[in-house]
Order: C-alpha cells, then structure tokens, then sequence
C-alpha cells in the first residue's frame, strides 16, 4: 500500500486542473481455492493481485483510470491523462488527510488463508463420499472451497484516509442425479465472512443429502404448467425476487439518470402494505456485509421500503451528484478495474406475520418455489425473469407434486403489488451480483413470501 | 509494463521453475490496456484509461499442474508463484495427465494484427462520434425519452508465453466497440428499451446511417407490445437470438463437459444430432473476423473445422488434456479462463442458406420471431438442455412481421430444437463471442412451446 505522501502526490496531480473530487483506491486481493469433481482434486489455484484505481469528478462528469501497475510514476502519468480529460470549471480543494481508520465486519476465529488445501480437501471429500452411495441416480458430485482476503484503501481530497478488510470464504457442492438423457442438478453455496470454523461447523452431510433429494426430485418430476397462477417463494434464496424485481431499481445507477421505473417515488406506495425491505451492510460475519464502502464511507442499514412506502434509494457519490441528496455508504465495485457505483450488500424482506403452513394452507392452487436460481432484469421497464430450480404445484392448500422447468416473468413494478402474504421465517442466502461496477458478493433474502398472480413459463399447457 | 521487461521476467521465471523441481512449467502474460467513453445528455459523462496485465505460471510435477497467477513482476513474485504453484501440485490427484507443449516447428510464432487505424481512437474522437450519436438516435423519433446508455470504446492486448520445452510465441489483437440504448416512452405511458452495438477496428468504417436504422428498428419497432395467447408456434430465431440461444448451450460441445460425463454429446461424435440444414464450423483465421488467432494458449496451431457438418456431430473441442484422454490430438481450443486451461471457441461461423429473413417469415407464414432472449444464465438447464426464457419479439402473420410482441416466455429443449431446424437464413451478422466473433444468420427452428397472457382471463387464473 502506498503511504499517505505518495497518495497526496497523487490527489494533487489529479486535482491540477479542474476536478473538483479526487479519489486514490488502492487494493490487494489474495485468494486460494481447491474444486474437487467425484473425490477427485481438478483444481487448485492461487492468485494474488493488486492495484490501483484514480477517480476525477467534477460536477457528474468522470474520469476514472487505473492500472495493474503500482509504480508511483506510472500512476502520476495516469493521474495527469485524467487531469487533462475532466471537465470541470474551477481547480478544487484538497483537505488535510485524516489518520489512516481501519475496519472490517469479518468476524475470523480461523484464517482461511493460513488452511492447508489438503485440510479443505478431506473436507469435500466427505461431501464426495456420501453422495456418490446416496443413490444409484446421483452420478456427479462436485464441491469447492474458495477463500480470499481484501484490502481496499480509500483516499479522497475531502481527507478521507480508510482502509477496510474482508475476508470471505465460500463452500459449493452440487450433485447431478441423472435418469436416461435427464440431468437435474441440487447445489448448496453458503457464502460467510467468518474464518474456516464457519466450514468446520457446517452441517456438510445434511446438506449434501438435501442436494441429493431436490436433483432425484427434479430429475423425476414433469414439468411445470404454463399460466398465470399464485406463487409462493421459499424462504432465502427466494429473495433473488426482490434483489432483481426491486433492489435495482432502487439503486442510483438506475434512479441518478431517471432510468428507473422507481424515479422521483420516495414516499409513495410502490409495494404491498405487507412488505417492508432492507438494505443492511453492518451485519457481523455476513457474506454481503462491509465496514467501509468502496469511497470510504461508512456502511449502513439502509430502510428501503416499510409498510409499503419507498422510503430510501441506494446512493453513491456521483448518483448523490446527480440526485441533490447524501451517499447512504453503498458504492462497491469488484475491484480496481471498476469505478465505484451503487449497489446492494445484504438485502431483504422483513419478516411479516403469517406462518408460512398458513401461506400453503390459504392456496387452493399455484406454485412453490422452493429454490430458485438466477434471473434479471430490465430496470427501465421493469422486465424481469426468475428461473426456479425447484418447485412443487400447491393444490388445495397442500403441496402436491414436483415440478421442473419453470420461470417466472412479470414487472417488477407490478409484482412488489401482488405480494399478499409474508412469513415469519426470514433466511439470507449468499450469491454473486453483477452490475456495472463488476461482480460483487451480496446476500439477498426474505420470509417466505405468495404473490397473487406471476407469469409461470412452463413447457405444458 | 512493457512487454520486453516481462518477456525477461518469464525467462527468468521458467528457468527458476526447473530449477526448483518442476518437470517442465509454463509462463503466459496477458496485457490489456483500454479506453472508453460514456455519453449521457449531451456530454462525456465518463471517461476510462487503464493499463492491467497478468502474469501466470503453471508448473507439471508428478503429472499434476499447479497454476498461480499475479500481477507483480518482482523476484519476491518468482518466489510466491513457485511455492504456491507446488503446493497446489501437491495437493491435486487428476487421473488425467496433464502437458506443457512444444511443437518444434511451430515454436517461434509472431503474430500481430494490431492496426494503424488504432491510433485514430483518441477521446476526441470517441467525443465527436459520442455526441453525434446520441443527437441523431434522440431524432429518430419523438417517443425516444432518453440515451440511457452510449459507450465507445477500444483495447488493445498482447499475449505471449513462453515455457521450458521451448515455446515463446506472440500474438495481440485490438478492436473497438460501441454499445447504444435507450428508452422510448409510448403515450399511454409504458415504456421500452433497445438499442444496438457495432465492433469494429477501424472508427472509420463505422455506418451511422446503417446504425441508426437498426437502432430504430430495434426501439421503435417493439412499441405497443403485447403479450400473446399461449400456445405452440412456429419460431424463427433472428440471428442475435440464435447466438445468444446457441452459445448458452455451447459447453456442451466442449470435450471436457462430455469426458465428465456433463453433455449429453459424450460419444456422439461422427452421429447425427441436427437437422441437415445446421453446419456450424470453427474459424480462427476467418478473412472478416476482427480477431484471429493462429495459436491457443497452450501453443497449439488453430484449425478450420467443421463442429456440426450438415446435422453430424463433426468435432468437439479439445486442449491438451481432453485430447489425451480421448486419444486424440489437440483441435488448438486450449485457452485460459481465470487461472486454468479449458476449452474455448474461437470464431463460429453458422453457414448461411439461401433465403433472407423476409424469406424465412414466408416459409413459416403463421407464427413468431424471437428477437431478444433474456435470463440466458438462470432460465437454462445446460446439461438437460431444457430452456424457459423471458424474450420479445414479434408475430408472424401472413408470411409477414406483424405486431411486436412481450411478456411471453419461449420454453423447449436444445437438443430437440437443433434437430428440428427446418431453414437456415443468409442474414449474417457478427457479435462477440467466446474468444473471438460469431457469425450467424436467422433461423427457422420449427414450433416451439410460447406461454404468455393475452389479458383473457384463461383456465390458469381460476383458482
């Protein structure tokens, strides 16, 4: 990492003409991990990699340039190229810099970075192990452990002087039952900032058993009807509904340039009285969460939605620029390569007030979407897809067979109207969100949750 | 970094590597320095530099590969990329052996493709076209709200490796992009989003005229979209569709998905999976592309290949481990994605046929034409080859485009799909993909299962 005199060379290069903003973001990234395919060890890496990233606003007009090379010249020749292409009015203050401030939410017993690969390989090998004699129809199984640490420094021209570490680790294991020419897949992936205890504490056999169930399950079920039906989404990873069909819109990426169906709504109903949601980057130890965010300012826990009512968007400087309004600490990026923007950490629906028995009980007929996988969506209109990996038909208030093959598509604005019921059982689930600042680790969640009325694309009638 | 400092680097690193007690090892280093703009009402809203490379190791010990990466070139690096290299040999038990290779007549190669024209790529530039552009698109018609999106930009990137065995070979590349959309607003107050994209080496060749009138096509033709009656219908897939549509499913023509045990293609090679009118072939020097590639990242020389002749399963793609595997030699798809080697495409060609796309609308005369498919990540099953998507696109009526359509999903599977293709377009264009372009017409692929909500209250809401 740079000391503070060379960082201050930098801001002062880049503030030489007319920017009034300067921001130095140094980072250093270490990961390992090790993929195991049926027991056997197909992968080990290690990789380290730094750099450093010069952003110039003034007014919204940016400039952002980085490189993988650290040298203090190259970056003083950057930093004068971006001097010379913004296009500001007036040359801009540098304030003194604060003392370095350095923090993290990892919450680590054990570093993963000092785990011995062979000590994560017996642990797979066990999730190998039981699978491949579960059943006759599980015939693939492979598992993953991948573990990294990074140093993020901010310094901007306001005397923001921060440095937040996270360490996070991540354990997949998928098995594939296969019957004739079906294939059907159940994965777990937690995602933590904890240390390895979080592996060494993980219940590995129950879930790699669960994962078994869902991909004999799906590999043995029909497909699912395609109509317009009720559809109760699971607890957890269902919340991938609401990162997608909302959580985007919300953010000023979108919002900042109008592009969000969401624009200009603070205050108003733009969901169901039943839902209330939150954005919560401060959670210990969660897969999503940070201290600081990627301009080096404090995380929070942001209301996005309560009884309905928009409360808060997801601001970051230049959508602060663009809005009149406070960044609320949620600029992130995936690294050096990318300008920050906006974007979720750990985002949910509250819990509600229905027992979820009750949600299936009062359904006389629709869909249960146990697990869903990815989706996207379109944040100027709306537009929005979710795939479900696992689902059930519900009739007459029970739940009846399995169903495979189904997605749902709808308007996100039209979808957050149509929630009627929320559960007590909220569950965040760990996953990977890609936007214009890169792929960042974010949870999404919620209690389980029905909507009156989605499209369900099937393959029969 | 200039290449010359870390060519010296390699060598000093490979020759470390013997010496610390690998059998043989392999350096690559990977360079990309890029520049961008993004216009948004009526100015540069953001401008881009950057320089990153990578520097990569892998090393063969006891017939496993260990690989590490970083992007400091330093002796304190030469250090950490070998003991983490060894460590990771250490800790894998492949069955499958692994190779560095060396080809004595072809281990010396030089290939450059970087352009004169490149030079033209100046923030100047990039800002007069920008602006331009954004003026014209906001012309084009009077419901255009807003250019939400508008970035130019360009990179160029050399590729060099070097290994123990003898290998150091060069290649580089450049080449320009420029992606556009925007949002146009209907009376009645719904909205839609499209746009367009060119790529290109030369900023010269860009044909605004030509853009535009797709841009607007692409925008201004889905206005008053409606959802349709669910239902089975005869499907084209315009040539965007198809691309996205056949590469989702692409792993499963790579030899490492079918060795284990992952693609339903294991050990259908040299056997019909298609209908005769499908011949998809793999290019790497294609006269058009704007990238070629003699060599992949292992050394091996590229070859023209059919992977689908005619409905036959020619070919899959192999890197030099599944080619050992399967007895075979290398097809030159060995490339490197993240820190390992697996097989990659370079330029696919779908051979065209005879009729345009007014054409194939004719031949399906009652139907619909799928323009943009959308949750290619999620609404795929890639091993069952089972598919439900979001997508838009218009009806078919008469032999003719009719109304734009929206709201609707396109379900099926892969593999009944291929066989299923009744015609093969002549309307051609090129997108990025895999590690070169694709190039694809239209295609017919016989009736596909459409669900949608047509606003009657159908049998689904009864409940």
């Amino acid at each position: 990492m740079f000391n503070d005199a060379d960082c201050l060379r930098i801001l002062e290069e880049a503030m030489s003409t007319t920017a009034d903003f300067a921001e130095v973001f140094q980072e250093v990234t270490e990961s390992k991990s090790v993929s195991l395919l049926n027991g056997q060890v197909i992968r080990a890496a290690t990789g380290f990699d730094s750099g450093t990233g010069i952003r110039l606003l003034a007014g919204t007009n940016s400039v952002y340039v980085y490189s993988s090379d650290n040298d203090l010249e190259v970056l003083l020749k950057l930093a004068k190229e971006a001097a010379a292409a913004i296009k500001g009015n007036d040359k801009g203050q540098i304030a003194a810099l604060e003392q370095l401030c350095k923090t993290t939410k990892s919450q680590v017993l054990i570093d993963p970075m000092t785990t011995q690969k062979s000590e994560m390989v017996d642990f797979l090998r066990k999730s190998s192990d039981y699978a491949l004699n579960y059943d006759p129809l599980i015939t693939q199984v492979a598992g993953s452990i991948a573990a990294s640490t990074r140093t993020a420094r901010v310094i901007n021209t306001r005397g923001v002087n921060k440095e937040d570490t996270t360490k996070r680790i991540r354990l997949s294991v998928e098995t594939i039952a296969t019957k004739g020419n079906e294939k059907q897949s159940g994965r777990v992936a937690p995602g933590t900032m904890r240390g390895y205890e979080f592996i060494n504490e993980y219940p590995l056999i129950d879930k790699t058993r669960e994962c078994c169930d869902t991909a004999i399950r799906m590999v043995n079920a029909g497909y699912a009807p395609s109509a317009k039906m009720p559809v109760i989404l699971g607890n957890g990873f269902g919340g991938v509904i609401f990162h997608e069909a909302c959580g985007h819109a919300l953010e000023a990426t979108a919002v900042g340039i109008k592009m969000s169906y969401f624009t200009d709504m603070l205050g108003q109903q733009i969901a169901s009285p039943v839902v209330s949601a939150r954005d919560n980057a401060q959670i210990d130890g969660e897969w999503g969460s940070y201290a600081t965010d990627d301009e080096g300012n404090t995380s929070s826990d942001l209301l996005l939605i309560e009884n309905g009512i928009l409360k808060n968007y997801l601001i970051d400087e230049l959508g602060s620029r663009r809005m009149n309004a406070n960044p609320t600490g949620c600029a992130r990026r995936q690294n050096y390569s990318y300008a920050p923007t906006s974007r979720m950490s750990n985002t949910y629906i509250c819990n509600g007030e229905s027992d979820p028995k009750d949600i299936i009980a009062n359904t006389e007929y629709g869909l249960y979407a146990t697990q869903m996988g990815g989706g996207s969506v379109d944040t100027s209109t709306g537009d929005f897809n979710f795939a479900v990996n696992e689902g059930f038909m519900v009739r007459n208030g029970k739940i009846a067979e399995p169903v495979r093959g189904a997605t749902l598509i709808g308007k996100g604005q039209e979808i957050l109207k149509n929630i009627d019921m929320v559960g007590n059982d909220l569950m965040l689930s760990a996953g990977m969100c890609g936007s214009v600042s890169g792929g960042v680790p974010v949870t999404v969640g919620q209690p389980t949750i029905r909507v009156s009325s989605i499209l369900v694309g099937g393959r029969e009638a | 970094m200039d290449i010359k400092t870390a060519e010296k680097f390699m060598e000093k690193l490979v020759k470390a590597g013997i010496d610390y007690g690998f059998e043989e090892c392999e350096a690559s280093f990977a360079q990309d320095s890029s520049m961008s703009i993004d216009i948004l009402k009526g100015e540069v809203s953001s401008y881009e530099n950057s320089a990153t490379s990578t520097l990569s190791f892998r090393g063969l010990k006891n017939g496993q590969m260990g690989y590490c990466s970083t992007n400091i070139l330093s002796d304190d690096s030469i250090d950490f990329l070998l003991k983490s290299a060894m460590e990771n040999c250490e800790v894998l038990n492949d069955e499958d052996p692994q190779f560095i290779y060396c080809d004595e007549d072809n281990k010396n190669l030089y290939f450059s493709q970087t352009t004169e024209a490149f030079a033209k790529n100046t923030y100047k530039r990039f800002e007069e076209l920008g602006l331009g552009l954004e003026k014209a698109i906001l012309a084009l018609d009077e419901r255009i709200d807003a250019v939400d999106i508008l970035s130019i930009s360009c990179g160029t990137g050399p590729y060099l490796i070097i290994n123990s065995k003898g290998l150091h070979s060069y290649r580089d590349t450049d080449g320009i992009s420029l992606v556009a959309s925007a949002r146009a607003v209907d009376s009645d107050g719904s909205v839609k989003s499209g746009g367009h994209y060119w790529i290109g080496k030369d900023i010269d060749d860009f044909d605004q005229e030509k853009f535009l009138k797709k841009f607007k096509d692409n925008l201004i033709g889905k206005m008053g979209a409606k959802s349709v009656k669910a239902g089975s219908y005869k499907t084209i897939l315009r040539n965007e569709a198809f691309q996205q549509f056949f590469m989702v499913f692409f792993g499963n023509f790579l030899a490492t998905t079918m060795q284990r045990g992952l693609s339903l293609l294991a050990d259908k090679e040299g056997t019909a999976i298609a209908s005769e009118a499908l011949t998809v072939k793999e290019c790497p020097m294609l006269e058009k592309a704007l990238t070629k590639i003699p060599f992949d990242d292992e050394g091996v020389l590229t070859t023209e290949k059919a992977i689908i002749d005619h409905g036959t399963f020619a070919t899959a793609l192999y890197d030099l481990k599944s080619a050992y595997k399967a007895g075979r030699e290398s097809t030159g798809n060995g490339f490197r994605s993240g820190s390992a080697v697996s097989e990659m495409p370079t330029n696919l060609v779908v051979e065209a046929g005879e009729k345009d796309l007014d054409g194939l609308m004719e031949e399906v005369g009652e139907g619909i034409m799928l323009t943009d498919l959308s949750g290619l990540h999620a609404g795929v099953n890639a091993i069952s080859g089972d598919f439900s998507l979001l997508c838009e696109g218009y009806l078919i009526e008469s032999g003719k485009k009719g109304r734009p359509v929206e709201q609707i999903t396109v379900a099926g599977n892969f593999y009944d799909v291929i066989k299923s293709i009744k015609s093969v377009g002549n309307d051609i264009i090129n997108l990025p993909s895999g590690e070169g372009e694709f190039f694809t017409p239209s295609v017919f692929v016989g009736e596909l299962a459409i669900s949608g909500d047509d606003g009657d209250s159908g049998e689904g809401e009864e409940y």
